[in-house]
């Protein structure tokens, strides 16, 4: 007898113009162990997210044993019963492994505002050794531990309270085998217990084997909820994509349409636990789109690239033999790049639309180490105003922009410059629609003008509709290369992916 | 074997024995070099009578550095929290002494934490102005000092300027740093909020609350160091034009150590071993007879050295 222990009433959430999840309502049985798929930027994560306290639902409610719930943090959505393993890292450095586990309920060893550390320590350990980490030493500084154990101090913080509701959420790549093994067994484990587990991955056969239900979303929007065992991997990708593409804005040509001229020559690169061994070409007028996972490690071969990617092995180089080494050499020799994290990465957000735009080019516009208020102000007007910025002037904060604002003052940078490759990592991420298109027509522009981008994105649209060829990678390596055609669908790129 | 190694490369006593390996090697520097005026038995009973009051002083800046923010107003409060103990100290003699610099000094940290948290203002610019106000008010009330030995402590009350008493204050104030670190959340909050501001506001942690508490246990353990320094100065002159500035950096050279061996897990001792370690080196370069500007250059690389060699970020890492 299957009883309904939460339910998504119609969830939205807003950032700003992008609408992340869109009337969600899936109901999560108590003692199951429910999968949550989709697409990067399908809205998992963000559900989730609302679920557990981290970021406020914008309208809807969630239901706790009929109940509603509101959660305004992790340590509240944890008192009532809800808890998650993050995606990214998610324990303290600083901190011992105790505190970690404890962190925001601490006062199951206080007394009188004291705390017992030692009681707690041992409490910490116990739990350990209970779960079968007993390598792991509680009052030991967490910095001390790999990503893999400090991934596992998270599974016994998130559950050792015994949480009626347990998010997953895409653990099990930071995980060996044996880490994975471990967190099934804990998932089945809270299953039997009675409580219910939200898994979410993108590794389909593991979703299928290790889940009874599973429920789709795909632009925030919630698909259906099917059987694991009545089900296919095929069954569940056609869900996750399930639409054609027919967005006006992108390229409507096929065929080859760019120069045989290589411009730039990635040669065996490797980052440390992200790249390994990546080679390509990019030629002339190319759009280079490269996609996969958000883990796979595309972004780090846009910082390779850009010479951002500090612990890089292997070459890149210009077709004049010039090699790229740091991010100095890479825009003096007419490289651009433009992050994911834009506002962390790429942009200075306090600071003014003209400073953010001279930025790389102050030795071109200083003459004899001068610069020229007069000389400033025009170069970052004229690119601002190429680039169709919307602003009350030069001198306005880019913190007062909007995201597709924003990305259009990082283009009008490199535009500016005269970048001759641009390396574009998301460039439409978070954006809306009206940006986007402009986004786009600028690309084509510019490969028009036989520039080259090298475009990496999560979005397989996107992918598909820009790119004359695309890399996929997955799990630090290319796994596959398409040519741009008519006949390419997002399931040829998500079997790669996969 | 190479497990148990490692093992042992991060323990505390690892943490304790590196520190204690790089003060004896100054000292065996210095003594080697200048033999009779450096490291006698009775000299380092001074360097270490010398070192804990800065190191009480670098106790409460680790509370608010390790959360990423920084107070200017420090050595401008232990002038004015000396100078409000000295007057004290005429009415209610010993308690007035330790009662005025403590609860001057306390209560500063709380004004310098309503404003910080409550007008948002980066802690720099805040800990800057009050400095200067600061300044202002310790000059002036030493201007209108009627007694004719202004911002002089009575010689009868001259007891925490050496042995035992000095000590007893300075090891009362370091077992209660290590207390607040490790038996109460404040210390683990203050990490966490160093560590990630936006994951410790997403556990619940009241940020604002903690940063608070911190500009108060920072001043506190300032008003403590006020005492030391008033004693071991038999009293205190007031300076203006952001002169007090000068004694904000020797207890945040200890504060550095601190910071620098934190993945020990022994702040305060690293905080007491440091501010040791570099009363050493001044002193040696002072038995050396190098003038003060070479000696404070000196000083300034060799702690630079310490906490680069003790606290290497990984490459490319983005070091605030």
């Amino acid at each position: 007898m299957t009883k309904t222990i939460l339910v998504s009433d119609k969830v939205n959430k807003f950032f700003g113009n992008t609408h992340a999840v869109n009337d969600v309502s899936i109901s999560f049985n108590s003692g199951e162990i429910h999968g949550l798929i989709g697409e990067n930027g399908s809205g998992k994560s963000t559900f989730s997210s609302m679920l557990c306290g981290i970021h406020p639902i914008s309208s809807g409610k969630f239901l706790l044993e009929k109940k509603e719930i509101n959660a305004d943090s992790i340590v509240e959505a944890n008192r009532l019963g809800i808890s998650m393993i993050v995606q990214e890292m998610g324990t303290l450095p600083g901190l011992t492994v105790a505190e970690n586990i404890f962190l925001g309920d601490e006062d199951q060893f206080t007394n009188f505002g004291i705390k017992n550390t030692g009681a707690m320590n041992r409490k910490a350990q116990s739990y350990l050794v209970e779960y079968g980490f007993e390598h792991i030493n509680a009052s030991r500084m967490v910095d001390l531990y790999s990503f893999e154990d400090r991934k596992l101090v998270e599974i016994v913080k998130a559950t050792y309270f015994k949480p009626k509701i347990v998010v997953v959420d895409e653990t099990t790549t930071a995980l060996s085998q044996a880490g994975r093994e471990s967190l099934y067994h804990h998932m089945n484990r809270i299953k039997a217990e009675g409580g219910t587990i939200i898994f979410i991955s993108h590794d389909l056969s593991e979703v299928l084997e290790h889940t009874d239900r599973v429920s789709v979303l795909r632009d925030g929007e919630y698909i259906g909820t099917v059987n694991s065992d009545e089900t296919t991997e095929d069954d569940l990708k056609n869900l996750m994509v399930g639409r054609e593409l027919g967005e006006h804005y992108y390229r409507t040509d096929f065929g080859e349409s760019y120069s045989s001229e290589v411009v730039l020559s990635v040669k065996d690169i490797s980052v440390p636990g992200f790249v390994k061994n990546v080679s390509f070409d990019l030629h002339k007028g190319e759009i280079l789109g490269i996609g996969g996972l958000s883990s796979c490690g595309m972004r780090e071969v846009g910082k390779a690239i850009f010479g951002a990617a500090y612990d890089r092995t292997g070459t890149v180089t210009l077709t004049d033999g010039t090699t790229i080494d740091n991010v100095l050499s890479a825009i003096k020799n007419s490289i651009g790049y433009a992050s994911k994290d834009r506002d962390n990465e790429s942009i200075v957000l306090e600071s003014s639309i003209r400073d953010n735009i001279t930025l790389p080019s102050l030795d071109l516009l200083a003459k004899n180490g001068i610069q020229s208020a007069k000389k400033l102000n025009r170069f970052a007007k004229k690119n601002a105003e190429l680039m169709k910025v919307r602003m009350s002037g030069i001198s306005q904060y880019v913190s007062q922009l909007s995201g597709g604002n924003k990305q259009k003052v990082v283009l009008a940078r490199w535009l500016g410059r005269g970048s001759n490759i641009l390396v574009l990592d998301s460039p439409t991420r978070g954006i809306d629609v009206g940006v986007k298109a402009d986004i786009y027509a600028l690309m084509g522009e510019l490969k028009e003008q036989g520039k080259s981008i090298i475009m990496i994105s999560e979005e397989m649209q996107e992918l598909l509709g820009m790119s004359d060829r695309i890399i996929i990678m997955k799990d630090g390596e290319i796994n596959g290369e398409f040519l741009r055609s008519p006949e390419l669908g997002e399931e040829d790129l998500i079997q790669k992916m996969i | 074997m190479n497990k148990k190694l490692s093992k042992l490369k991060t323990s505390k006593y690892y943490g304790i024995g590196l520190l204690l390996g790089i003060a004896l090697i100054v000292w065996l520097f210095f003594k080697i070099l200048v033999p009779q005026n450096f490291g006698t038995s009775t000299l380092m009973k001074g360097y270490l009578q010398t070192s804990i009051q800065y190191a009480v002083g670098g106790c409460g800046l680790y509370f608010i550095v390790v959360m990423g923010l920084f107070d200017f107003s420090v050595g401008a409060n232990v002038v004015l929290s000396a100078l409000v103990g000295v007057y004290l100290s005429r009415s209610f003699g010993l308690l007035g002494l330790i009662l005025g610099c403590i609860i001057c000094g306390t209560l500063i940290g709380v004004f310098n934490g309503f404003l910080y948290t409550t007008f948002k203002i980066p802690s720099i610019i805040v800990t800057i102005g009050l400095m200067l106000i600061l300044e202002s008010i310790a000059n002036y009330v030493l201007n209108n000092d009627p007694s004719p030995n202004p911002g002089k402590l009575p010689s009868n009350l001259l007891i925490f300027n050496r042995a035992p008493w000095n000590y007893v204050v300075a090891i009362s104030a370091f077992l209660l740093m290590g207390f607040i670190l490790h038996y109460t959340k404040i210390g683990t909050y203050s990490n966490a909020i160093g560590s990630n501001e936006l994951v410790a506001k997403t556990m619940g942690i009241n940020v604002t609350k903690y940063k608070l508490l911190g500009f108060v246990f920072l001043h506190l353990f300032v008003g403590i160091m006020a005492l030391l320094t008033v004693s071991y100065g038999s009293g205190m002159l007031a300076v203006t034009g952001m002169a007090s500035m000068d004694r904000n950096f020797k207890p945040l050279m200890g504060t550095f150590f601190g910071i620098a061996f934190k993945k020990y897990n022994v702040p305060v001792l690293a905080i007491i071993i440091g501010e040791f370690i570099i009363t050493l080196i001044f002193n040696g370069l002072v038995s050396l007879n190098v003038p003060t500007t070479i000696n404070s250059f000196a000083t300034g690389a060799v702690l630079l050295i310490i906490v680069t060699l003790t606290n290497r970020g990984p490459k490319g890492a983005v070091v605030k």
